[in-house]
């Protein structure tokens, strides 16, 4: 079978380079054919990718590892810079080339007027390239320059408007919160080399049985890797820098924060399935893990009144949904879940943006209010994707949350641990939250009245001229009548990503419907998840009619909550209850950190610049020049500046030696 | 006259240039003592070389004779120099290295 992966990795990195380089020259046109062009060719031989792997004969067993050169050789350690081509490989490549390009289509839209614009454009190919080389790594090492290259986009992306202090503080946290998981995945690196002795997918995995199943190497492995993927896909405890992420424009949080970067842990999971069954612990914490995030950010989600907020908390809780069919052994549907999440997500997110760019950066929902009207296109694919995330038959997320909720409970039922049906629970419950907090959000922006500060009373009586809406970034009130629906360029992604959303479904488990043997999606990404013998459970039709049945019933109870309380409108009202305050202020946790972690810190740093830097390190210097200053006060009385103390001192030395020599004979 | 008799004037030449450049002020002064001493060296040396019968310690004569000659130049071109520029010419004076 023929890998077209390099061909999918080049074009964004020279995107990239072109535009870093020659970008502030260029007209708008070069920039977007080069940006687009980019990303559409890697787009392309994706899709190339995706149907060599579904054509290849199976005695290739779908895989093809391409070397591309010999990286190093150290005595028996060989390390290829290679390129892994596989079932699991091809669907992550079409999902961030396709929703990328659809994102690189609308930010034309939503950049258009800020000066960055090249800039903008140059980023997000290099996000590109940096998560293709995430994706398409053969070994462990180069999945950490991609994942380390990754994590640099999302910071460039974040404080991509550096001129504002929030979104300065908001790309170090990222960075920082990144770098705890990228030092995570290098001591899992580390052990790996350590018992594994080498370093690239086939052969450590082919070889899992090294280190006996479930001792506490495996589970320091296990421990270790997903330690990488919660900060990368902001687990709990190390979500807090997505939502904060949101101060990048809104193409980057749809992009890098919701669809395809965050997501990078769920797939880490999926690509190392046969560590994390080696280690039954370490599968047991994510499953964990993921349930709890899932629960906690919806939660947070259900009281944020910034739009982008809500989604932010929307899809720390989707991800911890992935984790939790992971860790229930049933790998396929997290990456469904990836793949029908970055459509609605992705679509999410775009809606945001559009209805942001149309209130000229307005991103309070106590300010908007009966834009369905003004905003027909964006309303209507908003009500798609809300559906689809609050997985309504028969859209997207249905079928993807679905597929992870039954197997949870499969999995119950055969292990038989009660905590797997709390997790199950947990789950349900969560459906319940996702489907009130999403249509909060979109009775809150679509129905009832415009709530903006022009609101009602002024009728329509200035200049028909629309308001200077930029990129978003400056916020500004706009009264009712100027809101427009958003330009083409950015309305054409989000109806292709809305189809995506409604359609996106078919291709997991239609087992609800008794057709057993439709599971293409796990067919197809068995090579991948199949390695391992492990017992996998799969679903009967009885359990997942059973689940299916439930959590559908708690997603429509969850829309109903939400018309009835904001059917007519979003009415804030001032709650001083101290729960309602706890969960509006996220629980403290960003208090609690800055009081336990960052005064700490910075107390120590303060300490150390005083004690360290100063006293020890100033002050040692300084010692020695006091001892040298001290030494030749005395010595400089020598120098007279008279010439005959120089020449007595001549004198005096030549009668020395003399003396010397006459006395020594 | 035995040797003896020209190594002491030539010793009480050397000793008499040495104090003179150890005591005098004026650099003029101080330029005849340095002479003084060479020559008191050069006189051991033709008293050594007639001494001696070799013709080797003349020859260090016509040496240090040139050496005192260009030395006397550049000395006398840096004392002008220096008068030039501060009108006095007292070594005691030029200390500007005193530390």
């Amino acid at each position: 079978m023929t890998n077209f992966s390099l061909w999918v990795l080049l074009p964004p990195l020279l995107g990239f380079i072109i535009l870093g380089v020659l970008g502030s020259l260029m007209p708008r046109g070069g920039i977007l054919a080069i940006g687009w062009g980019a990303c559409g060719l890697a787009f392309l031989f994706a899709i190339f990718d995706f149907f060599s792997v579904l054509n290849a004969p199976a005695s290739s067993g779908h895989v093809s590892d391409l070397v591309i050169y010999n990286w190093m050789t150290a005595g028996s350690f060989k390390l290829d810079f290679g390129l892994l081509l596989d079932p699991l490989t091809a669907t992550m490549l079409l999902v961030v080339t396709g929703v990328g390009l659809l994102i690189h289509i609308y930010s034309a839209g939503y950049m258009e007027d800020d000066p960055g614009f090249w800039r903008f454009f140059a980023f997000l190919n290099f996000f590109i390239f940096a998560m293709v080389m995430l994706v398409t790594a053969d070994n462990f090492l180069f999945l950490l320059v991609g994942w380390g290259l990754v994590g640099l986009a999302s910071f460039l992306l974040i404080g991509f408007w550096y001129e504002r202090s929030t979104a300065v503080a908001a790309a170090r946290k990222a960075l920082v919160i990144n770098v705890i998981g990228d030092f995570g995945l290098m001591l899992a690196i580390f052990l790996i080399f350590m018992h594994y002795g080498r370093l690239d997918y086939l052969g450590v995995f082919g070889n899992v049985g090294a280190v006996a199943n479930g001792s506490g190497t495996a589970t320091a492995i296990g421990l270790l890797l997903f330690v990488a993927c919660a900060a990368k896909s902001a687990q709990l405890p190390l979500y807090m820098w997505l939502p904060d992420a949101m101060e990048g424009p809104t193409p980057v949080s749809a992009l890098i924060h919701a669809a395809t970067m965050v997501t990078a842990g769920v797939y880490l999971v999926a690509r190392a399935n046969p560590l994390f069954e080696n280690a039954p612990v370490a599968l047991g914490v994510v499953a964990g893990i993921g349930g709890a995030t899932a629960l906690f950010a919806a939660t947070i989600a259900i009281f944020q009144l910034d739009i982008k907020r809500v989604l932010a908390y929307s899809t720390i809780s989707q991800l911890g949904y992935m984790f939790m069919g992971e860790g229930a052994h049933n790998y396929t549907s997290g990456i469904f879940h990836l793949t029908t999440h970055a459509y609605f997500k992705a679509l999410l997110f775009l809606g945001a943006g559009a209805v942001i760019h149309s209130l000229a950066g307005e991103q309070d929902m106590r300010k908007m209010g009966g834009l369905w009207s003004r905003l027909p296109i964006t309303a209507w694919t908003f009500l798609i994707a809300a559906l689809a995330i609050s997985g309504i038959f028969p859209f997207a997320g249905f079928w993807s949350k679905d597929d992870i909720l039954s197997s949870v409970l499969a999995y119950a039922m055969t292990s038989g641990n009660p905590w797997v049906y709390i997790l199950w629970g947990v789950g349900l419950l969560t459906v319940l939250l996702t489907a009130f907090y999403m249509f909060r959000l979109f009775f809150g922006i679509f129905m009832g009245n415009y709530r903006g500060v022009a609101a009602s009373a002024t009728v329509h009586d200035e200049d028909d001229e629309e308001p200077a809406s930029g990129g978003g970034h400056h916020g500004g009130a706009v009264s009712y009548y100027d809101i427009h629906e958003a330009p083409r360029v950015m309305t054409v992604p989000l109806l292709i990503l809305g189809a995506l959303s409604i359609i996106g479904g078919i291709f997991g488990s239609f087992a609800i419907f008794g057709a057993t043997k439709w599971h293409p999606l796990e067919n197809f990404l068995s090579t991948v998840t199949g390695f391992s013998a492990v017992h996998v459970p799969v679903a009967t039709i009885g359990i997942d009619w059973t689940s299916t049945a439930i959590s559908l019933v708690l997603a429509l109870i969850g829309i109903f909550f939400a018309w009835r309380l904001y059917g007519r409108g979003f009415q804030y009202k001032e709650n001083t209850s101290p729960l309602y305050q706890l969960v509006l202020h996220k629980y403290y946790v960003d208090e609690i950190l800055t009081a336990v972690l960052i005064r700490p810190v910075l107390a120590l740093s303060r300490g150390a610049t005083r004690f360290l830097e100063r006293d020890t390190l100033d002050g040692g210097a300084r010692g020695v020049a006091f001892v040298f200053r001290g030494s030749s006060a005395g010595l400089r009385r020598l120098q007279t500046g008279y010439m005959r103390n120089y020449a007595l001192a001549i004198m005096l030395g030549v009668v020395l030696i003399v003396l010397y020599y006459a006395v020594r004979g | 006259m035995p040797l003896p008799a020209y190594l002491t004037v030539s010793a009480i030449m050397f000793t008499i240039g040495a104090l003179g450049v150890l005591i005098r002020r004026n650099p003029l002064i101080i330029f005849m003592s340095i002479e003084l001493m060479l020559n008191a060296v050069n006189l051991s040396f033709v008293a050594f070389s007639t001494f001696l019968d070799s013709a080797d310690g003349q020859m260090f004569v016509f040496l240090v004779l040139t050496v005192a000659a260009a030395e006397v130049v550049v000395g006398l071109a840096l004392i002008v120099s220096i008068f030039r520029t501060r009108r006095n010419i007292d070594v005691d004076d030029m200390n500007v290295l005193r530390g």
